[in-house]
């Protein structure tokens, strides 16, 4: 087949028309549809109690403290690392000082960490539930035909998912069903959806997959006594400098040049 | 140690850093998209399709370099090999596929 004649199918022209138009219209509007879904399926970041925004604060301002150190004198500097580690070792940031030493609590007995479950299912809900509607659709209506020819040679393994329901042996690889151009279509849409909703979009589902699988599902179950003992650590062998050491000379060297 | 010294004394933006990524990501999007309607519509098969590409991804990044960075890619990008030059060439890929692979076959049918 890969002789010297090229293989030449003669395609009705109707085919892009009813084919080829109806699915990229389908898989943009879908796009669409997905990042207003996910935009209200969004749950709304829930009013925590005083204390447990006390602790998540507290942690906050170490770690803020840990990248900014350069900014406040050496002096300012030890006096607020004192504070804060004397504060966490006794506990004072815990949301809850009784629960001290009992360790990890169960993810599954904590309403809040249901709640943050249940917002995953819905996100992955609203990723799966198009995606295989419409592979169910294309596969119900447009297989058993070739509708395109790409135009770059591909191995014959992708035979088997590119001709699906095609069923000649010596067919070229690079004609191919419509189920071929579902794929390029949800590769390649991505900055059709950019310039449409803004780049902040959830419209596709590959990239969220990529975002999604970085969050680990189980951050908040920690204990939060082993998270104050971590960051104490952390910020006791922060080896501190201070911005303006030697701002005089950096001074002078730059406007050494120009006068 | 130093090359932290040297960072906060000359801070990077985050917010400027993702606007001109964004920005390059932009015009590569573009660009990529039409690329590929000229290249189906010249109809490019396999290689010289993809050569195309890279030589139409290069002259876009001269262009960049040119008008967007006003040559000096330095105070715009803090790698500039990796930001400017190479930045995105891949993601635009996918999009030229799309529309080479579409305009091909309605020239070609």
């Amino acid at each position: 087949m890969a002789g010297a004649a090229e293989q030449q199918i003669h395609r009705d022209p109707a085919l892009f028309y009813w084919i080829l138009l109806p699915i990229t219209v389908v898989m943009v509007l879908t796009g669409i549809l997905r990042h207003y879904l996910s935009t209200l399926l969004q749950t709304a970041p829930k009013r925590l109690p005083l204390p447990k925004i006390r602790e998540q604060r507290s942690l906050l301002r170490s770690a803020n403290l840990r990248m900014n150190y350069a900014q406040i004198s050496p002096a300012a500097f030890q006096k607020r690392r004192e504070w804060w580690i004397e504060s966490a070792r006794d506990g004072k940031f815990l949301a809850d000082p009784d629960a001290r030493g009992k360790g990890k609590p169960n993810p599954m007995s904590d309403p809040a960490m249901m709640e943050g479950m249940m917002g995953m299912m819905k996100g992955n809900v609203a990723m799966m539930v198009p995606q295989s509607l419409i592979m169910g659709w294309i596969n119900a209506f447009f297989s058993g035909y070739v509708i395109m020819k790409l135009p770059f040679p591909l191995t014959p393994q992708f035979k088997q998912m590119l001709q699906a329901g095609v069923g000649t042996r010596d067919l070229d690889v690079r004609w191919v069903s419509s189920l071929s151009w579902y794929f390029l279509t949800l590769f390649g849409l991505q900055p059709v959806y950019n310039f449409i909703l803004g780049s902040n979009n959830a419209a596709n589902q590959v990239t969220q997959q990529m975002a999604q699988s970085q969050v680990n599902p189980m951050g908040g179950a920690e204990d939060p006594e082993k998270i104050f003992n971590a960051e104490a650590e952390n910020l006791e062998v922060v080896e501190h400098y201070y911005i303006l050491d030697g701002v005089e000379d950096r001074l002078l060297e730059r406007l050494q040049g120009t006068v | 140690m130093l090359d932290e010294r040297e960072l906060a004394t000359r801070p990077i933006v985050q917010e400027s850093v993702q606007h001109n990524a964004r920005t390059v990501s932009n015009i590569r999007a573009l660009t990529a998209s039409l690329f590929g309607v000229a290249a189906g519509t010249l109809g490019l098969e396999s290689f010289p399709g993809f050569i195309f590409y890279a030589v139409g991804t290069a002259v876009v990044s001269v262009l960049i370099f040119a008008f967007k960075a006003e040559s000096n890619p330095k105070a715009y990008f803090w790698r500039p090999l990796q930001d400017l030059w190479a930045g995105d060439m891949f993601g635009g890929l996918m999009s030229f596929v799309l529309t080479w692979t579409l305009l091909y076959n309605l020239a070609k049918a």
